[in-house]
């Protein structure tokens, strides 16, 4: 911090080149990689979000799928049902989401770590079991379609226009994060973390805090599950397995722990590892014949950088990055 | 922390862009030939039911390239694996798509896959095939112009067959049990069983749906049998099918069962023994031993296939229907011409299925569905037809 | 009667796994959330013994659990073993990375298909008439009395042998325990070793009754709220627990919606967490632990 204090300039010039170079790229790009491109914003929106809630405030949650698809199937329903325009749905796939983050916030109150992990399962089974009746009773066995939103009498489609948006929505909410952590709200959560009596003690109000961590997470997770819906066309329970979960805690884990750009890494890591273990098979002689193993490995793989992570880099990516920098960027970090 | 997020979000979206330039390149065919897309789940959870079609498919079309291809021109088949993933199903659609002159795509996947490929294809006017995997109602008459299926199992159809065969067993005034998964595809066909058996004048006594890790089916079995069924028909996957009955058998039940016929029908008569549980299906079984089956058999064998022979008949069909369309939109082909042949087309299936594949302007399912009935006869200890071929008019 | 039959077996089963997560979390305060998975790798064991001996079944069933015990070992000392010192977090994380791993190779090794050990073992199965006229598998019979023997065996290793004892101690002062010099280590890794076997015979026998696929691991998922309902570090609680779940389970399919089985046990866990969160039988102290 106190370097960006020193040279404003540099970091402002810094910030806008790589602003300028974000919102180029879908120019020089085909429309495969624009939607890596997209797939990694919309990962991003949700470890940012997740990494709110566990990185900053304490609070574990297996339950993000479970948000996703809560958002996901808001703007599902209200298309289906209504046939409500994207500035209806998205703002009621967030209330959603901040609605169901406090009801599961709740056990947090009472419930420590391990045991609100368990908790916030329960919100997911729920979730998935609520979206899987609505599917059967509407007879939508394949799941719901979603047309694209549109933005003054024209479609939202494709990757350029859908890469845009979900960066300034990624941007928006980075920032809106960054703000959160350091302002009051941030020092309390980090206070919670560190030791919940003594936050107690000292007058915050734990419980309030927790709570708002709880409906601030869960809101902009439920927006991500929404702008998911739009951009995939479709919304179905499948799309949102316990796995999914687990993915984004690995993200905030492999990324780094109590870190905003920790969560971009992690999110970029792992969205584009299960292409890169399929590049690096294919490569090897005779790959057709491994063909099949490719999702076992790719699973296999994905559990040992998990585990690589928190044995050997507990700091995750964000820390081999800050080990890694120049010394002379280093010299005026604190 | 935070303040160099954006720092760091710049340089590894670029290094990381960089990096999947190299990764996703999909190698380039030559232009003297015909482009075919593939997505399916090849490998992943439900990859047992799809990836021996996939494996076929491939077989078939190695076969008719090997043989001088289709109007003096080779078949090159791009294969993709989704895993059953929506996204990856997404990404492969655009990367299949982003082809030169592709003229076809195929699904070969979970039904979570379809909307995402069902866009990206009708955008590019691209028509897309369903083989193996479910039939999205949109191929039934009045069907949408790009989507077609050749897909053995069909919603709705499958359960009339079904009760029809019942009913010509037992009549209809019978208790029926019915089971499912607690997946929506599973449900939905179920609760259509459920009313029309109402309407045929069966009396539907118990429906079960069994979450797809139940550590138990006798919970669900006990309540099933204590509505004391003449008949327990099942449509949903293979596990399903098969503990529910496992578990009714070890109550002591005697009655009789029928389960929709998947891909793993023939091992597992063979396994089960059961001389009151019949397979329904539309495919086939080797025990048939047509001449066909023999040259997939012996193909399966050639190429050192990690399927057996009799998983494979579903993407054998789908191979023949590929080439019938290629061969009848000529050379040079176009997306639109490849479309407009298989919109008038005409399959001999050679006796894998009751009868020819034929599609209309309007119907992209098939004008007749065939069903035959199959058993494990205890008495010859071995499989046999129960119900030989019946022809549904699809309207 | 058959409910009642159906209930024993159900919670007969959740409880065989559920001490699992009791054993480990009691000596460790590690969450074991790769326990279906070792489950699975031990029912799959009994798969490659089945294929690669002529053995008896009862020989292979006892070969393959004595392997997994190895197993059990070999994670906590090749894994589980750095992680010491480290926030407990980090390690039921690490045991979530563990599972995901452990799918991952039980799909390389043995393939996704459906197996059916009991069939290459050449075991029958065959129903037996109970008084009342419930009727019960053999197999799943062996269950119900293998989870009697195993809690029966626990409660007496735990009580009566010298390293039960020291388990006991290392579980509520590890660091007073580690002063009297009891090898910490040693005790991990037998902790480790008999959860892994415990949880393996449930997944051996349920892979004999009922065939194996990899959503063996779900079910070991399913019986974790099991013990989180009787408390984490109570084995009598995992019994009490299994008992409430499999009841209101089995209860819930035959008088309500079948569909409702794999909600339940999370709605009575979480009514349990809210009212008693330190579970049922477990220690209240331990919530300040985690």
């Amino acid at each position: 911090m106190s370097e960006a204090a020193r040279r404003p300039l540099l970091r402002t010039a810094l910030l806008a080149a790589a602003g300028l170079v974000l919102l180029l790229l879908p120019l020089a790009t085909t429309p495969l990689l624009l939607d890596l491109g997209c797939q990694v914003l919309l990962a991003c929106i949700g470890a940012l979000s997740l990494m709110l809630l566990t990185g900053f405030a304490g609070q574990v949650s297996l339950g993000h799928a479970g948000l996703l698809a809560a958002g996901a199937f808001t703007v599902g329903i209200l298309v289906k049902e209504a046939t409500a325009p994207f500035w209806v749905t998205l703002p009621a796939a967030a209330i959603a989401g901040a609605l169901l983050g406090l009801l599961f916030g709740l056990p947090s109150l009472r419930l420590r770590a391990l045991y609100l992990a368990v908790s916030s399962l329960a919100l997911h089974f729920i979730v998935i079991y609520l979206g899987g009746e609505y599917e059967t009773l509407r007879g939508l066995s394949t799941g719901i379609m979603v047309d694209p939103p549109r933005l003054f009498g024209h479609e939202l489609y494709g990757g350029r226009a859908w890469y845009i948006l979900l960066l300034v929505v990624a941007m928006a909410v980075l920032l809106a994060c960054r703000n959160l952590v350091r302002s009051r709200t941030g020092r309390a959560w980090a206070a919670i973390r560190a030791h919940e009596t003594v936050a107690a003690a000292l007058g915050i109000a734990v419980a309030r805090h927790k709570l708002l961590a709880f409906v601030i997470s869960s809101a902009f997770t439920a927006l991500a599950g929404g702008l998911f819906a739009y951009y995939r066309g479709f919304v179905s329970i499948e799309a949102f397995s316990l796995y999914l979960s687990i993915q984004y805690v690995a993200m905030i884990i492999i990324g780094g722990m109590g870190s905003l750009g920790g969560a971009i890494l992690g999110a970029l890591f792992v969205t584009l590892f299960p292409y890169g273990i399929e590049a690096a098979l294919s490569t090897l002689p005779h790959a057709d014949r491994y063909a099949g193993a490719m999702f076992a490995s790719n699973y296999a793989a994905f559990g040992l950088v998990m585990i690589f992570f928190l044995v050997f880099e507990p700091q995750g990516l964000i820390g081999l990055w800050r080990r890694w920098r120049p010394a002379s960027a280093k010299a005026g970090r604190p | 922390m935070g303040n160099n997020g954006e720092n760091v979000m710049q340089k590894s979206i670029l290094s990381s862009l960089a990096v999947c330039a190299l990764l996703v390149a999909v190698p380039a065919q030559a232009a003297d030939e015909y482009a075919v897309g593939l997505s399916g789940a090849i490998t992943g959870p439900v990859a047992g039911t799809y990836a021996p079609a996939v494996e076929a498919l491939r077989l078939y079309i190695d076969k008719v390239n090997a043989a001088g291809g289709v109007n003096g021109h080779p078949i090159h088949l791009i294969v993709q694996d989704d895993q059953g993933q929506p996204s990856m199903g997404a990404t492969n659609a655009k990367k299949l798509l982003g082809q030169d002159n592709l003229l076809l795509l195929l699904n070969t996947s979970l039904s979570s896959t379809y909307a995402p490929m069902i866009a990206e294809s009708q955008r590019a006017g691209v028509p897309l095939l369903f083989a193996a995997s479910v039939c999205p109602k949109e191929v039934y008459p009045p069907a949408q112009p790009t989507l077609f299926c050749t897909t053995a199992f069909a919603s709705q159809f499958d359960s009339r067959a079904t009760l029809a065969f019942v009913k010509e067993k037992s009549g209809t005034s019978i208790n029926l049990g019915l089971a499912a998964m607690s997946i929506p595809l599973s449900r939905g066909e179920i609760d259509y069983a459920e009313g029309l058996a109402g309407e045929m004048g069966m009396k539907a006594v118990d429906k079960e749906i069994v979450p797809p890790a139940a550590p138990d089916y006798t919970p669900f079995a006990t309540k099933l049998q204590q509505a004391s069924p003449d008949w327990v028909y099942s449509w949903a996957p293979w596990v399903t099918e098969v503990k529910t009955l496992e578990a009714l058998r070890k109550l002591g039940w005697e009655g009789n069962y029928i389960g929709w016929g998947h891909i793993e029908t023939e091992g597992e008569l063979a396994r089960l023994k059961d001389g009151k549980f019949y397979a329904i299906g539309a495919n086939a079984l080797f025990s048939d031993r047509l001449p066909v089956q023999q040259d997939i058999t012996a193909t399966a064998t050639a190429a050192n296939s990690t399927y057996a022979a009799n998983l494979m008949t579903e993407g054998w069909i789908a191979g023949m229907v590929v080439e019938a369309a290629l061969k009848q939109a000529g050379w040079p082909a176009t997306p639109e011409k490849v479309l407009a042949a298989m919109s008038h087309l005409k399959v001999d299936t050679k006796g894998l299925r009751g009868g020819p594949l034929e599609w209309t302007a309007d119907n992209h399912f098939r004008t007749r569905q065939y069903y035959r009935v199959y058993r494990w006869n205890p008495a010859s200890n071995g499989i046999e037809v129960v119900k030989d071929w019946t022809a549904y008019e699809v309207h | 009667m058959q409910l009642a039959v159906n209930i024993v077996v159900l919670a007969a089963t959740y409880a065989l796994i559920a001490c699992g997560y009791v054993l480990i979390y009691r000596v460790s305060r590690v969450l074991n959330l790769a326990h279906g998975e070792l489950m699975m790798v031990g029912a799959y064991l009994l798969v490659t013994v089945a294929s690669a001996s002529a053995l008896p079944p009862l020989l292979a069933v006892g070969l393959a659990a004595a392997l997994s015990l190895g197993v059990g070992v070999l994670v906590h000392l090749f894994l589980m073993r750095r992680l010491t010192g480290q926030p407990a977090l980090a390690a039921v994380l690490t045991t979530i990375g563990l599972g995901i791993l452990l799918r991952g190779l039980v799909v390389l090794l043995w393939s996704a298909e459906q197996q059916h050990p009991a069939q290459s073992l050449g075991l029958a199965n065959p129903p037996i008439t109970l008084f009342g006229g419930g009727r019960i598998s053999t197999l799943s019979l062996a269950l119900v009395l293998t989870t009697g023997a195993v809690y029966g065996g626990l409660f007496a290793f735990l009580r009566f042998s010298r390293w039960g004892i020291r388990m006991r101690a290392a579980g509520q002062n590890p660091l007073l325990a580690a002063q009297r010099g009891i090898n910490l280590n040693g005790i991990y890794a037998v902790a480790w070793g008999l959860s892994t076997f415990t949880g393996s015979v449930a997944g051996i026998l349920i892979a004999l009754d009922s065939g194996l696929d990899t959503t063996m691991a779900t079910i070991g998922l399913k019986a974790f709220p099991v013990a989180l309902v009787g408390g984490l570090d109570s084995l009598l609680g995992s019994l009490l627990g299994a008992l409430i779940v499999a009841t209101a389970e089995v209860v819930l399919i035959q008088y309500v919606d079948p569909l409702l089985s794999d909600v339940v046990p999370f709605l009575i866990l979480m009514a349990v967490l809210l009212a008693r969160p330190w579970g049922l039988f477990g220690s209240r102290e331990e919530l300040d632990r985690v």
